[in-house]
């Protein structure tokens, strides 16, 4: 086990399994809102947010970490996500409240997707860290 | 900007590059052999002041389900109309926001950006992606070979 030095994590529920983004990536945590919807093919997406004045794409990440099972979303968790060298907010719908944590991580297993950068060990439970580039690029290829 | 419906949606064009609202009164059904298949957009023609518009259905160009078109939005300076469900206003916008990057599909030569209009978020729709190039390159070959087989 290594240790993940003074790195922390956001820990986000998505039915009955924890999920971890960087903290430095994370911006907000925020109430549901009601997310607008028009016409488009992008996979993943499920409409936009307007947040003080920003539209924010919201990418529900769910049907890839979980599957279509997933439970209701009740919070958005709003991260800075790289795009063609830029930054751009996005919302991730999570299922419950978020925790912020630093914990050693666990040895990778080399079956997880390319999108897991990592494991957090936290007791018990080991959380899949979550690179949001690469799992929404990924996710958006034809 | 004017604004207006398709299978329940709103969109904005901009008001210049529309040069006239009409009724669907005067549309001719498009068969022309072949083009028909491969734009299967392309509905309807419609003769006006001597132009011959090309009636893109709105509800298949931005991929709905069929919609039920009662307005054709004739684009200026554009051999292309559209079939709309109906108008909505016509309004000013004060800002438009780029599409967000992570929008990395056909969306993004449907629209030129995203309004927000009273808290809600409008599309602003591109038009000349209703035909675009290559499209009008196909209904250019498809008259010329028709008009050659008339002559013939």
């Amino acid at each position: 086990m290594t240790a993940s030095g003074d790195k922390s994590y956001v820990l986000f529920p998505l039915g009955k399994k924890r999920f971890a983004l960087p903290a430095e990536v994370v911006t907000e945590l925020a109430r549901p809102d009601s997310v607008q919807t028009f016409p488009h093919r992008t996979p993943m997406l499920s409409g936009v947010l307007v947040r003080r004045g920003r539209i924010v794409p919201v990418c529900d990440v769910a049907q890839v970490l979980v599957g279509p099972a997933a439970p209701p979303r009740k919070f958005y968790l709003i991260a800075n996500c790289k795009r063609e060298s830029r930054q751009e907010l996005t919302a991730v719908p999570v299922t419950g409240e978020c925790e912020l944590a630093s914990a050693p991580f666990a040895p990778l297993t080399g079956r997880e997707p390319h999108y897991i950068t990592g494991l957090l060990a936290m007791g018990d439970e080991t959380v899949e860290i979550v690179a949001l580039e690469k799992l929404i690029s990924a996710e958006a290829m034809p | 900007m004017i604004v207006f419906l398709v299978g329940g949606f709103r969109f904005a064009i901009s008001a210049g590059a529309v040069k006239e609202i009409r009724s669907m009164e005067g549309l001719q059904p498009f068969t022309l052999g072949g083009i028909s298949a491969q734009i299967a957009k392309l509905r309807y023609t419609l003769e006006r002041g001597g132009a011959t518009y090309f009636v893109v259905d709105a509800a298949q160009h931005f991929q709905l389900l069929p919609a039920q078109p009662s307005r054709v939005l004739i684009l200026r300076n554009s051999p292309a109309a559209v079939l709309v469900d109906s108008m909505d206003r016509i309004m000013e916008i004060s800002a438009l926001h780029a599409l967000p990057r992570a929008f990395t599909q056909e969306e993004r030569g449907w629209y030129r950006g995203l309004a927000v209009v009273n808290g809600a978020v409008v599309p602003v729709v591109n038009h000349n992606a209703f035909l675009n190039k290559a499209e009008l390159e196909i209904l250019r070959a498809g008259l010329e070979r028709v008009r050659g087989e008339v002559m013939a």
